[in-house]
């Protein structure tokens, strides 16, 4: 009985010790994936509007613009096959609206 | 078309066949027509480089969806892929995973670890040089009942697409990104010189598989009229227009498809 006792007491102690210690490198794990999935999401915010470039306002262009070359030395910082692949998409739709906003002034 | 302007297109056409032919242009045949050898890497890897044709991917997917959302560049050796890349799911391994379904087909993976492409079957559908004989039966077999267009005999893609023979995806769960239909129907006439007739540029043909990425600004920087000017020689080298129409899309001895508009 002793010894079951002995066992009670020591899982007890076990899950308070879990307890205290887990949410540490739970939420270090969700605060290293949060940064990654922030990125992503900003670069699918911006690159959304690619197909709609031709029509939108000319502020709006700089503002996609700005955002772009913001989140570039985050890309460049990304392990390499996601730099290699992310960097050339990132530039392909800055230039993109760039290239509006040059047509737009030219016109 | 009157009788004046049939006999006027057919000596145009033998007169663009002239400047086309002494810039080395000849009809390529349709199965090895967009053949791009992908080999940056592949000989410092000690493996054989991998002969990749257009015509077995343009029937499944839009030109976009490759060359700007998978990320393949539009010049050679731009994209920097490598067996690294793909086996972590980028360039070729965005689709060939194993796992991403096509036509209710699994893509089969691509690049395994090892590097002895002898032992590893898998390596040698992609990393082998054609065989003729199979390209030439396998083009066949797939192009048997695709509408054909032109001198070349080659498919013709767009009406193959508006008859519902193929469905090109332009979206890749997890690589794509949700965008609204693009909407461009401005059509421009490029002038010509001399006695050629002018080109008629459909941006509706043209977009509709490309969006706007794919040729603005790398292909064209510029959208000013008469700010560029062109030449037959430039393009049958690989610029402007022959980026795709001397690899992918239909052949550039095909004067007819693109000098449309009537003789000023």
């Amino acid at each position: 009985m002793s010894r079951a006792r002995g066992w009670l007491a020591a899982s007890v102690l076990g899950v308070a010790v879990a307890a205290v210690a887990l949410p540490g490198p739970v939420a270090l794990a969700q605060g290293q994936g949060a940064p990654a999935q922030d990125w992503k999401k900003e670069f699918e915010e911006v690159c959304a509007k690619t197909q709609d470039a031709m029509a939108l306002p000319l502020k709006e262009l700089e503002s996609l613009v700005a955002r772009c070359d913001k989140l570039k030395p985050t890309i460049e910082k990304l392990d390499e096959s996601q730099r290699k692949v992310y960097a050339r998409r990132l530039k392909v739709c800055r230039d993109l609206y760039q290239f509006v906003i040059e047509s737009r002034v030219k016109e | 078309m009157t009788g004046v302007d049939g006999l006027r297109r057919l000596a145009l056409a033998v007169l663009l066949a002239a400047p086309t032919a002494s810039a080395g242009v000849s009809f390529v045949p349709p199965q090895r027509y967009g053949q791009v050898e992908l080999s940056s890497r592949s000989y410092a890897a000690k493996v054989p480089p991998v002969v990749f044709d257009h015509w077995r991917h343009r029937a499944r997917f839009t030109c976009r969806l490759c060359h700007v959302d998978v990320g393949f560049a539009m010049s050679a050796g731009q994209t920097e892929i490598s067996a690294s890349t793909n086996r972590s799911g980028y360039h070729c391994g965005a689709c060939h995973n194993g796992k991403t379904v096509v036509g209710g087909t699994p893509v089969f993976a691509s690049c395994s670890a090892g590097r002895n492409v002898d032992e590893a079957p898998r390596c040698r559908r992609c990393h082998a040089t054609p065989d003729p004989a199979r390209l030439k039966k396998d083009y066949e077999a797939f192009a048997a009942k695709l509408p054909k267009k032109g001198v070349a005999g080659g498919v013709d893609w767009e009406e193959a697409e508006s008859k519902g023979h193929i469905r090109p995806l332009d979206f890749l769960e997890g690589v794509s990104i949700h965008r609204a239909p693009l909407r461009m129907d401005k059509e421009i006439v490029i002038a010509s010189s001399g006695w050629m007739t002018d080109v008629l540029f459909s941006h509706r043909k043209h977009s509709v598989w490309n969006g706007c990425e794919v040729c603005h600004p790398e292909i064209y920087p510029s959208t000013k009229s008469g700010t560029r000017k062109t030449s037959m020689i430039q393009i049958s080298a690989g610029d402007s227009c022959g980026v795709c129409h001397t690899k992918v899309a239909f052949q550039i001895a095909e004067c007819q498809r693109c000098h449309v508009n009537p003789v000023k």
